[in-house]
């Protein structure tokens, strides 16, 4: 590996060693109880995972839509929608546990597949049409719920949920780890095997990186687009389930700034706006830093306007650095 | 706090746990140090910042008392997080004033499960795994204020709008509820509702809006009070006018003493009452209307 | 070091070479379109009154001068996007004239012209020289180089290689010099075209672009196996929609005609459906619909096939790295990595990735627009040679281009268009550039 090699890696991963260093941050920073740091303890760690699962989650979906050039300003109230939905068909209508959330899975994949064709084929940006997205998906939840919350409670009587969704708010592993950061990982998993080995994430980088010449070479352009707004807009459901599970509740207002919280990650991870360029586990780095920043800024008891300089500044800062980044084409034949 | 020294504080039977540290803390000088944590549903409405800041000074006197504070910003996760977070730290007293009920359930009852006394402020978790919640009786409320629409303001009915809270939160439903209850039985009928979210952008917004969409509406029926509230702007002075014209006894406006009425009640039924504010007769508690010209200052005729 | 008038000059931005007299005419013009042609010349420094108001009169009248100058006729207040690209370069010049250059760099500037327009903007160096300004003339057209300039000066890698006097080169002194060996030949191309066997057979086809209308007007032409058929015309010609059409790259735009691949009907409906069908294509600027610059060599080259590589839509490395290598190697494309970014590759090896690509997908048909634009004279005859083997293994080639020599050099018959129809026909063994290019600005004989 010659020295611009390292250089490019450590661009190319950038939010995975700014994890690092933020990480190395907060041991020196963290308060200590009894001598041990509380940063540390595997409960603290295990929360900011699970913290971060549902923006995690989320911005696995965004990662794709912004690798295709796009954008989904939609998943916020996505999940609102989805935690609405999952916990009217559990409670109100008394559905069983897998037919509740596949029809949610299958909702928001539909979701984002309708976004997917109007951007794609209609060729409106996609900053409207999920700007539009975002506003009915909201209006979809509030008048589902009647404009108001709904409150999951379990057993097996009528409009009770079954036992099992409140899996979703429990932990596994001798209750180590929580469920959510359990699904966040496997979801990032899969997402970084799929942009490694599948033809799929050829066609999805190529084109970020150049639409015209993309289909030029004979990418299905308006498939593959659509794919990947409706794959985000699935992810985006699934995390609005995971949130009814946590919360035990559907919320009609809840999801809103995830979106922004989730293109953040994003952005921190190293993936450019323009497109064609990132990884999600860059993105997965990226959310984790916010979630080890927030916990440790909380730790310290720090006001929360300030943490919301701090993750402002890190985004300025991730951005900048992709500026600088190595192997850039040059202009000029 | 008001409680910490052991004056009145009303633990819930079963909380005896959560009794050691308060009464501890009055052991003197030299005694162990506290750590209480207050998680805040969000500093977007004022009262909830100056009772961040009530905490914050009551415990500066106290040299034993560190309060960590949190705001979930609206957020239901983010608290449920940030509550997890403090839950890490080994706290002795947490305060929380939830966002919503049901998602904040579950863990307020987990920090009360781990034997950490709990105070509920403003808004209510489900169940009873709390110490003590302090907070207004918002169905009363709602009630009073209907019972003044019926008494004074439209006495022969007529036809009101309503701005209410937040969908969803607790306040605004029994609020609401409450209200219904008092005006049962007059002539008075709601014909247009909004939700503001508890926030003042949103209410005045919504507030016009109902106003044009209801031109006939004699009176607001509003469940909050930093609403409809900017001088001079062009729907007050509107509202006034109409206020007026409508020929109905009485000013459709508030009493100053509606200044005191806030969603989750800054007139709570425990002593710790913010600092430096006087008490109000319960009974002027009533509603707040548009036309109302300032906080402070009662309606004039004309 | 840089010296200016004897003086040594250092310059950090283009505003300090300004400051000392040198401006630069880019490949890509950097005008506003909506605006007119006296405020792109003054754009950012508009005359103002004594009163600090904007004084546009004086801003026209002073451009009428710069325009008059240089012997350009052209009305300063029209917008410059209602101009041709011949017109808008000679603003630039205007513009820079403004800025009292003493000298010029010109980088490329015939490369989007038309003949006539190319005689215009040389009218207008002459008139410039005569002025006393200094011009700095970069090209890979050996015959402008001749007109033009005094000296020539060869650039290989960054070091000077050779000078020349101007007027006494010869293309081959030139070519030889840029690659470093001698140029037996630039067209080396061996064709053994099939008689009978058509590949291609368009009928009076009628291409309708979407935007700007057409006559009715019909394309007939036909393309045999391994044999290099190529495209003339002049710019709006119809060609690159011709091309476009048969690769399905601009779907509707079709409104009659019909179109036989190997005596099957073909209406293609994307370029995937096209590939599919055995058609590939290689666009005519590969940095806006060629290439993603920012991506590696191999995920360029591989695009076409990758979906074809993968088994159940997983891509196995190995196959993948084993296809990109092979088309480089066969095309002697020059790279340190495959990975390396192919925005890092000069334009001759951009242009290689490119055509290895569509080569990758065994096609039957293979459709060039302006294969060699902006590409060293090395690696031109290299494509020339390639092309020369793809069509002896039978490929048929439809070549569109607006370089006469290359049409005469490489290809076995050239169909010149005129406005959306075929117009002519030439052997190329038969007939020479002149009367391609008399065919093609419509003098018939």
């Amino acid at each position: 590996m010659t020295g611009r090699r390292v250089l490019v890696t450590l661009f190319r991963f950038q939010s995975v060693f700014g994890l690092v260093v933020v990480f190395a941050a907060a041991i020196v920073f963290s308060p200590s109880n009894d001598g041990a740091l509380v940063f540390l303890g595997a409960d603290n760690l295990l929360n900011v995972v699970r913290a971060i699962s549902e923006i995690g989650i989320l911005a696995v979906g965004m990662t794709l839509v912004i690798l295709v050039g796009g954008i989904d300003l939609s998943v916020g109230s996505v999940v609102g929608l989805a935690s609405v939905g999952v916990a009217e068909l559990l409670t109100t209508n008394d559905w069983a546990l897998l037919p509740a959330v596949f029809a949610i899975l299958a909702l928001g994949l539909g979701f984002g597949l309708v976004q997917g064709v109007a951007s794609a084929r209609f060729r409106i940006q996609s900053f409207i049409v999920t700007l539009a997205g975002m506003q009915i998906a909201r209006g979809l939840a509030r008048m589902w719920s009647g404009g108001e919350g709904v409150s999951i409670t379990y057993g097996d009587g009528p409009g009770q949920a079954p036992v099992a969704f409140s899996l979703l708010g429990e932990r596994t592993f001798n209750g180590t780890v929580p469920i959510p950061a359990l699904i966040f990982v496997v979801v990032a998993a899969l997402a970084m095997v799929l942009l490694r080995v599948s033809a799929f994430s050829r066609h999805i980088y190529a084109i970020g990186g150049n639409e015209k010449a993309a289909r030029l070479s004979g990418v299905p352009v308006v498939r593959v687009k659509v794919l990947v707004f409706g794959i985000c807009g699935l992810l985006a459901a699934l995390a609005g389930i995971v949130h009814a599970g946590q919360l035990n509740f559907g919320g009609p207002n809840d999801g809103s700034g995830y979106e922004l919280n989730a293109i953040a990650a994003v952005v921190i991870g190293g993936t450019s706006l323009s497109g064609g360029r990132g990884t999600v586990l860059g993105t997965v780095a990226g959310a984790l830093l916010v979630g080890v920043l927030d916990n440790i800024l909380q730790l310290n008891n720090i006001d929360s306007n300030v943490q919301l300089i701090v993750v402002g500044v890190v985004i300025v800062f991730a951005a900048g650095l992709q500026r600088l980044r190595p192997g850039r084409a040059q202009a000029g034949p | 706090m008001a409680t910490a020294c052991g004056t009145t504080h009303e633990n819930a039977p079963g909380a005896s746990a959560g009794a050691g540290p308060a009464t501890q803390a009055c052991k003197g000088p030299g005694a162990a140090k506290f750590t209480i944590c207050m998680s805040q549903a969000n500093l977007g409405e004022p009262y909830r910042v100056r009772m961040d800041d009530d905490i914050r000074k009551a415990a500066a006197s106290i040299p034993q008392f560190t309060v960590n504070f949190a705001d979930a910003a609206q957020d239901n996760s983010k608290q449920v997080e940030q509550v997890s977070t403090f839950l890490t730290q080994k706290i002795d007293l947490l305060i929380i004033s939830p966002n919503e009920a049901t998602p904040l359930t579950s863990v307020v009852k987990k920090a009360y499960d781990q034997g950490i006394p709990v105070l509920v402020l403003d808004r209510k978790v489900d169940g009873d795994a709390y110490t003590s919640f302090i907070g207004a009786d918002n169905v009363d409320i709602g009630r009073q204020a209907g019972r003044y629409f019926k008494e004074h303001l439209l006495p022969q009915g007529g036809k009101i709008v309503e701005l209410k809270g937040l969908a969803g939160s607790t306040p605004a439903k029994e609020r609401a509820d409450g209200f219904d209850e008092g005006i049962a039985g007059s002539g008075i009928t709601i014909v247009g509702t909004a939700d503001a979210d508890w926030l003042r952008d949103k209410g005045q917004q919504q507030a016009d809006a109902l106003l044009k969409a209801h031109p006939d509406a004699q009176a607001i029926f509003s469940e909050n009070d930093p609403w409809p509230k900017v001088p001079g702007s062009p729907r007050r002075t509107r509202a006034r006018r109409r206020c007026r014209s409508s020929g109905s006894t009485g000013c459709p406006c508030p009493r100053a003493a509606s200044r005191r009425w806030r969603p989750g009640g800054s007139r709570p039924r425990s002593s710790t009452r913010p600092a430096g504010r006087k008490p109000l007769p319960r009974r002027r508690n009533c509603s707040s209307t548009a036309g109302r010209s300032r906080r402070r200052r009662p309606c004039r005729r004309g | 070091m840089i010296r200016i008038g004897g003086v040594p000059v250092r310059f950090a931005r283009p505003a300090d070479a300004q400051r000392a007299g040198v401006a630069m005419i880019h490949q890509e013009l950097d005008l506003v379109p909506a605006l007119s042609v006296a405020e792109n010349v003054f754009l950012g420094r508009e005359p103002h009154t004594r009163y600090g108001v904007p004084d546009p009169k004086r801003m026209v009248r002073a451009t009428r001068a710069l325009l008059e100058q240089s012997g350009v006729d052209l009305d300063a207040t029209a917008p410059v996007e209602r101009l041709r690209t011949g017109e808008q370069q000679l603003v630039t010049i205007a513009k820079a004239l403004s800025l009292n250059a003493r000298i010029l760099i010109m980088d490329e500037p015939t490369s989007a012209l038309s003949p006539r327009e190319v005689e215009r903007l040389f009218a207008v160096i002459d008139q410039l020289r005569t002025a006393g300004v200094a011009l700095v003339y970069i090209s890979h057209r050996m015959e402008e180089i001749g007109r033009v300039a005094d000296r020539a000066t060869v650039l290989r890698n960054g070091e000077v290689v050779a000078e020349f006097a101007a007027r006494e080169l010869t293309a081959s002194q030139v070519a030889e010099a840029m690659v470093g060996r001698p140029v037996q030949q630039m067209f080396t191309t061996e064709t053994r075209p099939s008689e009978d066997e058509h590949v291609l057979m368009v009928d009076e086809l009628v291409v309708t672009p979407k935007a700007g209308r057409r006559e009715p007007a019909g394309i007939s032409l036909s393309v045999g196996a391994g044999e290099i058929v190529g495209v003339a015309g002049l710019l709006g010609s119809g060609r690159t929609e011709l091309l476009e059409a048969l690769y399905g790259a601009s779907p509707g735009t079709i409104t009659g005609g019909r179109i036989q691949l190997n005596g099957k009907e073909y209406r293609p409906r994307s370029p995937r459906d096209a590939l599919r069908n055995g058609v590939a294509f290689v666009p005519e600027d590969r940095r806006i619909s060629g290439l993603s610059l920012d991506h590696s060599v191999l995920a360029n080259t591989v695009l076409s096939v990758v979906d074809a590589l993968a088994r159940f839509g997983v891509v196995a490395a190995g196959r993948e790295r084993e296809a990109a290598h092979n088309a480089a190697a066969q095309l002697g494309v020059k790279l340190r990595t495959l990975a390396d970014p192919v925005g890092a590759l000069s334009g001759g090896n951009q242009q290689k990735v490119v055509l290895g690509r569509a080569l990758l997908t065994k096609p039957q048909l293979l459709l060039l627009d302006e294969p060699t634009r902006g590409v060293d004279v090395g690696a031109k005859a290299e494509i020339y040679r390639i092309l020369g083997e793809v069509a002896q293994t039978g490929v048929g080639i439809l070549l569109a281009s607006s370089e006469p020599a290359e049409l005469v050099g490489v290809c076995d018959r050239v169909v010149v268009l005129r406005g959306g129809k075929t117009a002519h026909e030439f052997d190329t063994a038969l007939a020479g550039e002149g009367e391609l290019l008399a065919a093609s600005m419509g003098d018939v004989r």
